[in-house]
């Protein structure tokens, strides 16, 4: 059905990041906010994409924000950092989505409520860092490579889970040895994202565990954020509830925490 | 959502949190639709991936309950909870609990009427006393040993005993259970066990999909367990008539056990006798006598008289049914499989060791069936997908097996429905070795196709 070969030249179309993400990366990086925005709006799409972003409700902004500068100020290092993330990885998402009822608003919507809801968790926990923050950037990469794995095999996909409870995240790894949330690593890599970045993803799989307990720490809060985020009903009719199957006991410990701080009752 | 359905329970299984807002987007009307067209005996919620739940949660499943059971007569409820979620389940409903809770699945198939493995030991303990007796009446009728404990305390002294008991029942609640007549397999004999007042409605607790597929794949003999039978009405007299003139069609039998006509006029009987229904006393009157057993068709298909001949529709379909075969074979192993030869004759297997079988029947526009024969460890190795783990546990493989050939009819189905052949597909059936295949198909003409992967051989035998 999907074969390790399909995976290997999935990863090898993957662009390298283009000059104006790294130098824009690399300027965010250094604090150099100004600088950062002059280099990043001489991208047109990662103007418009930050432009959508910092306009949607979630931001609560009453008039709109046009200018990149302005848009760097309020999101500030960390955050403008993320959203150039979330920007990369949107640029892997399909034209036309088939296995998941997604489309590009959807899919940024995920991105943002992922995005906010994981900054509510980093202060939280009391976690500064801007490598940390952007990690959760890498999370929907899951989606969008399990739509380009097997979008071509939904009948497949369908006639199997009708007959056995299994998720593609299981699928991929018995039959390749490999599962989605390498292959983000792996995007990872190519982006030069700092290793940490993937390290909580692969954690926030919840089949593995990270061995350093802070990132594992992460990796739980990730995990139970991504469920919770995919209860809600836009991405329960997009078919997104059970892509990967939700390891209940791996964040047994947190869960309190987690609903105080969501307020769930 | 979709329920997954295996051995007559199909299991819904949402993951994350429930709640009034997104609970109905779990289940469409097609979904609810598609469920109550199941044909499954139970059709349960698990809520082993659901962290966090609310009664309006709950309630989409409930509403989806009511219609399934109003539908087809299912037991319906939820599995696969803890202690605090059980009591939360309960709160919720208090007065209102008309569906039912299983610990897990394991408990819920004890009480399944399709229910696979019998005589379990299973030690049982509910708060409720009348909770306890119609536990235990349940699970004595389908076969079980249940040993009721009366306080808590006791329950617990008698669950430290290491491997004592089968299963252990705690935390379960039967609500209205399922109204279906249960069904039960043994050997090639099926046996319907009936109750009370036999009225009008038997006919929507039978369930006759299950009844025709189980004829569509070669079983003869149907025995009605009717020991609890008090009395039969003029509408099931023409129920049973009309049902033994349509199995008749294939050769099939049907026999009642221990019914007696003290309040049913013994006019019945002799109608029923006209239609070719058989009468015995005791249940080891037929299962303990194997001449008569031979005779009646439950061990052999020999006695089929009409044996029919595979014809030019199928064989002009061949090619969908390899297809639908090695397409399957690939998605679930990677691998390429190879047609090796064909031939149009009796089923032929070289060497009978170490091999099992599974089985489909499809009906409709054509009809026949589809037979897979695997050694057993390349049976593993087709199934490694589904199993995902390394196991010598041969239920759990012919299991699997049964869903890979589950797999290759829907492939079968969507293929011949493109050329405008439209087909059901009956319950796949597994044989643990090739003589209880041979049973079934040692006499039977079809196409024999040697097919491998990766070097390692099976055969395809279609036939009717």
């Amino acid at each position: 059905m999907i074969t390790k070969d399909k995976i290997d030249t999935y990863i090898e179309k993957i662009p390298p990041s283009s000059k104006v993400l790294q130098v824009t990366i690399k300027l965010l990086n250094d604090g150099e906010l100004a600088k950062a925005a002059q280099i990043a709006s001489q991208d047109l799409a990662l103007s418009a994409y930050l432009k959508d972003l910092v306009n949607k409700p979630i931001y609560g902004f009453k008039t709109e924000v046009k200018d990149i500068n302005q848009i760097f100020g309020i999101l500030g290092v960390a955050k403008s950092q993320q959203t150039v993330y979330n920007y990369m990885i949107t640029l892997l998402s399909p034209a036309k989505w088939k296995l998941f009822q997604l489309n590009k608003t959807s899919f940024s919507n995920l991105q943002a409520e992922l995005s906010a809801s994981w900054q509510k968790i980093l202060k939280h926990l009391h976690t500064e860092d801007k490598e940390l923050e952007s990690a959760i950037a890498l999370l929907p990469a899951s989606i969008i490579v399990s739509e380009a794995l097997f979008s071509e095999k939904i009948e497949d996909v369908n006639l199997l889970r009708s007959v056995h409870s299994i998720d593609l995240n299981t699928i991929l790894q018995r039959l390749c040895n490999v599962d989605l949330f390498d292959i983000c690593e792996q995007i990872a890599n190519k982006w030069e994202m700092s290793p940490e970045i993937a390290q909580i993803v692969q954690a926030a799989s919840g089949v593995k565990p990270s061995e350093d307990e802070k990132l594992n720490m992460l990796g739980k809060w990730m995990h139970l954020l991504l469920f919770y985020t995919l209860s809600q009903p836009a991405y329960i009719e997009a078919e997104l509830n059970d892509f990967i199957e939700f390891q209940i006991e791996y964040v047994g410990d947190i869960y309190d925490d987690f609903a105080m701080l969501m307020e769930i009752s | 959502m979709r329920a997954v359905v295996k051995d007559g329970m199909g299991i819904f299984t949402p993951q994350g949190f429930l709640d009034g807002n997104n609970s109905a987007s779990f289940l469409s009307i097609e979904d609810i639709e598609a469920t109550t067209k199941l044909n499954a005996d139970m059709i349960l919620v698990s809520l082993k991936k659901v962290v966090f739940f609310n009664r309006n949660g709950l309630d989409a499943f409930v509403k989806m309950f009511m219609r399934v059971r109003s539908a087809s007569h299912a037991t319906v409820g939820f599995c696969d909870y803890n202690e605090k979620k059980f009591k939360a389940i309960g709160n919720f409903y208090k007065d209102d609990l008309n569906f039912s809770l299983f610990l897990t699945q394991e408990v819920a198939s004890l009480f399944a009427s399709s229910f696979k493995n019998q005589s379990k030991n299973v030690l049982l303990y509910s708060e409720d006393k009348s909770q306890r007796a119609a536990m235990a009446i349940e699970l004595h009728d389908n076969g079980h040993n249940p040993i009721i404990t009366q306080t808590y305390e006791e329950f617990q002294e008698k669950a430290k005993a290491e491997n004592a008991y089968d299963v252990i029942i705690e935390n379960t609640y039967l609500g209205q259970m399922g109204q279906q007549v249960a069904t039960r397999v043994t050997g090639n004999a099926i046996i319907y066990t009936v109750s009370s007042f036999l009225d009008t409605e038997i006919g929507s607790t039978f369930n006759i999909a299950y009844h025709n597929n189980s004829l569509n794949v070669g079983f003869r003999l149907f025995i009605f367990d009717a020991y609890k039978v008090v009395s039969m009405n003029v509408h099931a007299l023409n129920f049973f008539s009309k049902l033994a003139s349509s199995s008749a069609e294939y050769n099939a039998t049907i026999c009642f056990v221990g019914m007696t006509f003290e309040k049913t006029p013994i006019e019945f009987k002799e109608t029923l006798e006209d239609s070719g229904i058989m009468f015995f006393e005791q249940m080891d009157d037929i299962l303990q006598n194997k001449e008569l057993l031979n005779e009646l068709g439950a061990s052999s298909a020999a006695s089929v008289k009409n044996k029919r001949a595979i014809n030019k529709v199928m064989v002009t379909e061949l090619p969908n049914f390899i297809d639908a075969t090695v397409a399957t074979i690939e998605m679930m192993t990677n691998s390429q499989a190879i047609k090796e030869a064909a031939k149009v004759d009796k089923i032929e297997i070289s060497d009978k060791e170490n091999k099992i079988a599974s089985s489909i029947g499809f009906y409709g526009d054509m009809d026949g069936m589809v037979m897979l024969v695997f050694p057993v460890e390349i049976a593993k190795k087709a199934c490694e997908l589904l199993i995902g783990e390394e196991t010598d546990d041969i239920e759990m493989i012919l299991d699997t097996l049964a869903e890979l050939v589950n797999i290759v009819g829907g492939k079968v189905k969507t293929l011949l429905s493109e050329q405008g052949i439209n087909v059901d597909i009956t319950l796949p059936r597994t044989y643990p070795n090739v003589d209880a295949l041979l049973e079934i198909a040692q006499d039977k003409k079809g196409v024999q196709v040697d097919l491998s992967f990766s070097g390692d051989n099976f055969l395809f035998f279609l036939t009717r």
